[in-house]
């Protein structure tokens, strides 16, 4: 079946004119990295999201007043942990901080609701009113190591000092990376939220078939809350990823098209020596046939080099690197992301499509070129 | 929706495809009126350089049909966590109407498109090529599928809508659901496994028989049993093969098996299963084809070669789905 | 599908033949007109007249690189003037050694390449045809250069290379254009001798030429003019009377 010969032909021709191949490889692999480096890093990210996701309760309540989320009543968790099903219902305290400084957000948490999710790397979790614990994530970024001061001003532009009393570090990134951990009271007293409410709810359920319908119960009965549960947070995230990968897709796609175009270019303007070369072989005896699969061939060389540099430029781009070039137009949502060790996890099926949009546009541009150059006339060596 | 970097990816595949096949229409148009194999005129000659760029078209569509298939089939399965209520690709093919269509054209586009390429071959070895004009205008019908395709695709994904609450194999392949496939799976195993082997063996029988003569009539009969073993053996797969391959008393997916966690068995299930069907289609199809003594020739030569790769794929098909079934723990029959 | 060169008719038999470039256009160039013409084997026949008097238009049409406009051509007992192309490049690869005018050699690629490339898509599995070129170089005293690019040979070593690609397939036919245009007196001398040895071997051999030194030389048997694409002299000369 497969003609090592030709095969074997096809190299050599690739090789003769190395120059030219090789520029052209190195304009498609470049192509290749940057639709490649979306996907990864947009799966990644999604990998990351999901990870955290899981480790999220199975409900959050949050209260909602006039379209806008409110402080809810701690008695409330009384009234959801009453229901059939339902382990142990949570309230949180927690809320954003902008430090000016940094110009940074922060995420301000009162110990109750992390405890389990959150793995010390040292220190101790906060014991007093003025420790706290920060996320690896802020460590790396800011440089507060134990026992450094954290001056955080509150709303009325009261400075409050916390001790770092310790650095975590939990099993996804993105909740680690702006997360400062300090006492309930601490923390109310540094928010200003009136003892017996909290931010929001988390529920505990422990049949997962029953997460629906213990949402809707909540609903029914607490007719201001508002259930969210994970799947329904992990819809949004699986949405966002895609639209945002599926829209950086669709812009690079003008890239590709603009390399094809380039590529195009290149395949019909073959050289006059490669012309003479064809002539001579037709005249010898090759076929049409025997012509175009060889100019196939060699596309076909073209692309598999080109996607596999192309893939390792990307792999590099984005998990050694961080995606430097990706990175400020991919998470919108946050300012902070400092060095983010993403999970390197490759997925065939982000490979499939990124093969599917490179390799196949390119074959089938190269195609009618290809044509072209074969159909010579055997006899015009004879002429001239 | 479309937005998805997997759907994206497919309309963009079949656009291409479209183009393709448009591109060989045009050479296809004329070619139905201007060919003439007794000319020696300018014209005659371009027009028979031109059928090179049609078929290598036409191979390589083929090529990227296939892998399209593919690449449908596993973004379905990656969007389904979208979908309330689906579990796996069965349930966002079933978020939209038209979802099945779907992969029903795009399977028989591969189909057609192999039966084309085979034709095309057949031809291309007689010095006469009498199949000429018989070719550009099969080739001709072809392009309003490839068309089909895409529309339905477009319609399909435009359609879905993330949280859209539809159902997944679990129900739609289980007894008490409605429609042909239902009921194919709701098929007691008592029925349903005894009816495929059946088959299987009439086609293996009929197949070897082939090998054995030459008459046309078993070639029309090994094209009958290759319709019926197509079909049947899709609805073992899903009635009860797959309960074997997930070893699960209740899974009844046909798509699962592409995926990872189960070795990617499906591929060679379903590579065997294309290759009996086609292989032994061929042969049957082709006959009537052959009105000249040069293409009877061909045929001769090409016929032993399709019923050898059509046995080839029996025993991958068999050898793929069976395996479980026969050595796997998971016992449905007491005996 | 080769020919079949133990039949008794002629080699090859060209039959009303002619040859019109551009054929119903206003530019359109009568290049060959009702040529009838049979060859036998083991002829050396050369074809003259003046440039172009439509040699090498004849001399492509019986080495099946192209198709005539009217008439038939016969190759053995098969009829080649409608094949389609694919057929008539098999023919060409497996009945026909050709040497043209400029060698029409592969200049960036190994003399050794150079007599393996053009067949590779014939079935020959790629160690028969090493075995087979090396042989060709040695008799052509070639051996020391079959790795050396043919940019960097001398116009007669170029020659030799050509001569031994045309042998490659040991093809009956060997069909030259215009072989000595571009070689001094004792290169052709050497060209003519190489050809005689051919010809020793049985092979037939067609020579399209309008030099003298080739066309009166004892190893024509045969000259057939050409004059405006028509044919206005055949003769049987030398070795063949
Ligand atoms: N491809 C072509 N298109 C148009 N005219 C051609 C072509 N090839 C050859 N001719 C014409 O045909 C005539 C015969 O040419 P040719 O066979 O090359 O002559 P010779 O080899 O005897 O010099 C010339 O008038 C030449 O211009
Ligand atoms: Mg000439």
């Amino acid at each position: 079946m497969l003609n090592f010969k030709l095969l074997e032909y096809s190299l050599s021709s690739l090789w003769r004119r190395k120059e030219k191949n090789l520029a052209l490889v190195v304009v498609y692999a470049l192509v290749i990295a940057t639709l490649g480096s979306v996907l990864l890093l947009t799966h990644a990210l999604k990998t990351e999201a999901v990870m955290t996701l899981t480790a999220s309760p199975e409900i959050v309540v949050q209260r909602m007043l006039g379209g806008r989320h409110e402080l809810i009543p701690i008695d409330y968790a009384q009234t959801i942990a009453e229901f059939p099903g339902v382990g142990k219902v949570t309230p949180r305290v927690w809320g954003y901080y902008y430090d000016s400084l940094v110009k940074a957000n922060l995420t301000l948490v009162g110990l109750a609701g992390y405890h389990e999710q959150l793995e010390l790397l040292a220190g101790r979790f906060p014991q007093a009113p003025d420790e706290g614990v920060i996320g690896a994530g802020v460590a790396d970024a800011f440089g507060p190591q134990i026992g450094d001061l954290l001056v955080l001003e509150d709303s009325s532009k009261r400075r409050t000092e916390f001790h770092v009393s310790g650095i975590f570090r939990s099993q996804s990134n993105l909740l680690t990376n702006d997360l400062v951990v300090l006492q309930e009271g601490a923390l109310r007293d540094f928010f200003g939220i009136p003892d017996g409410f909290a931010t929001d709810l988390t529920v505990q359920v422990f049949n997962p078939r029953e997460i629906d319908t213990i949402a809707r119960k909540i609903a029914y009965f607490l007719p201001d809350s508002r259930p969210i549960t994970r799947d329904e947070l992990l819809h949004t995230y699986d949405s966002l990823f895609n639209w945002r990968s599926g829209m950086m897709l669709a812009v690079f796609m003008s890239a590709l098209m603009a390399f094809l175009i380039l590529a195009w270019d290149r395949a019909t303007g073959i050289s006059a020596e490669e012309k003479r070369e064809i002539g001579i072989l037709k005249a010898l005896g090759w076929e049409t046939s025997h012509i175009l699969g060889a100019k196939l061939r060699e596309a076909l060389l073209i692309s598999l080099t080109a996607f596999i540099v192309g893939l390792l430029l990307a792999w590099l781009h984005v998990f050694v690197l961080g995606a430097p070039v990706l990175m400020p137009l991919l998470k919108g949502w946050s300012v902070l992301f400092p060095t983010f060790d993403l999970p390197r996890v490759i997925d065939l099926y982000q490979l499939a499509i990124l093969g599917f949009v490179t390799i196949v546009p390119y074959l089938a541009c190269t195609l009618i070129p290809a044509w072209k150059a074969a159909s010579s006339d055997p006899d015009d060596v004879m002429r001239g | 929706m479309i937005l998805h970097p997997g759907i994206l990816a497919l309309l963009f595949g079949s656009t291409l495809i479209l183009l393709m096949l448009l591109v060989a229409g045009g050479v296809a148009l004329r070619i139905v009126r201007y060919w003439n194999a007794d000319s020696g005129s300018a014209t005659q000659l371009q027009l028979e350089r031109q059928t090179w760029l049609v078929s290598t078209l036409l191979k390589y569509a083929f090529g990227f049909q296939i892998i399209s298939v593919l690449l449908f089939l596993f973004t379905l399965e990656e969007i389904h966590p979208l979908f309330v209520g689906a579990m796996c690709a069965t349930g966002s093919l079933n978020a939209n109407l038209v979802g099945w269509l779907v992969l029903l054209v795009k399977i028989a586009l591969v189909f057609a498109a192999a039966v084309w390429l085979a034709i095309n071959y057949l031809d291309q070895r007689t010095e006469d090529t009498p199949l000429v004009r018989l070719k550009y205008r099969l080739l001709l019908l072809l392009i309003p599928v490839v068309g089909l395709d895409l529309w339905l695709q477009w319609e399909y994904f435009s359609g879905l809508r993330p949280q859209m609450i539809t159902s997944c194999c679990g129900s739609l392949f289980s007894a008490e659901g409605e429609g042909v496939i239902s009921t194919l799976a709701g098929l007691p195993i008592e029925q349903a496994m005894p009816l495929f082997f059946i088959v299987v063996t009439l086609y293996a029988v009929v197949l070897l028989a082939n090998l054995r003569w030459r008459f046309v009539a078993l070639r029309h009969l090994l094209f009958v049993a290759a319709v019926l073993l197509f079909f049947v053996s899709l609805a073992a797969l899903v009635s009860f093969l797959s309960l074997y391959i997930y070893q699960m008393p209740s899974h009844q997916c046909p798509f699962d098996m592409l995926q990872g966690h189960y070795y990617y068995i499906g591929y060679p299930i379903y590579a065997g299963l294309f290759m009996a069907t086609l292989f032994a289609m061929l042969p049957g199809l082709c006959r009537p084809l052959a009105t000249t003594s040069s293409l009877e020739r061909e045929l001769e030569c090409c016929e032993p070669m399709w019923l050898r790769l059509a046995l080839f794929g029996l025993i991958l098909f068999l050898l793929s789905s069976c395996w479980q079934m026969l050595f796997g723990p998971l016992r449905l029959l007491g005996y | 599908m080769g020919v079949d060169i133990n039949n008794s008719g002629p080699l090859i038999r060209i039959d009303e033949v002619s040859k019109i470039y551009h054929h119903g256009r206003p530019d359109e160039v009568c290049a060959l007109q009702n040529i009838s013409l049979e060859i036998l084997q083991g002829e050396v026949v050369a074809l003259t007249g003046p440039s172009g008097s439509g040699k090498s238009t004849l001399l492509s049409l019986i080495g099946c690189m192209s198709r005539p406009t009217q008439g038939t051509i016969y190759l053995g007992e098969r009829r080649v003037s409608r094949l389609p192309e694919a057929f008539l490049a098999r023919i060409r690869r497996e009945s026909y050694g050709f040497v043209f005018q400029q060698y029409h050699l592969l200049r960036d690629v190994s003399v050794l390449d150079n007599l393996m490339f053009p067949l590779y898509p014939a079935a020959m599995p790629v160690k028969t045809m090493r075995e087979r070129a090396l042989v060709l170089l040695d008799s052509f005293s070639l051996t020391d250069k079959q790795k050396t690019r043919v940019r960097q040979l001398s116009g007669g070593e170029q020659q030799r290379v050509a001569l031994a690609r045309a042998l490659m397939a040991d093809p009956p036919i060997i069909i030259a254009d215009e072989p000595t245009a571009h070689l001094d007196a004792g290169l052709t001398a050497e060209l003519l001798t190489m050809l005689t040895e051919l010809h020793a071997e049985g092979r037939t051999i067609i020579i399209a030429t309008h030099d003298p030194v080739v066309y009166q030389s004892s190893l024509i048997t045969r000259t057939v003019a050409l004059r405006h694409g028509k044919l206005v002299d055949d003769e049987k000369v030398g070795a063949g009377q």
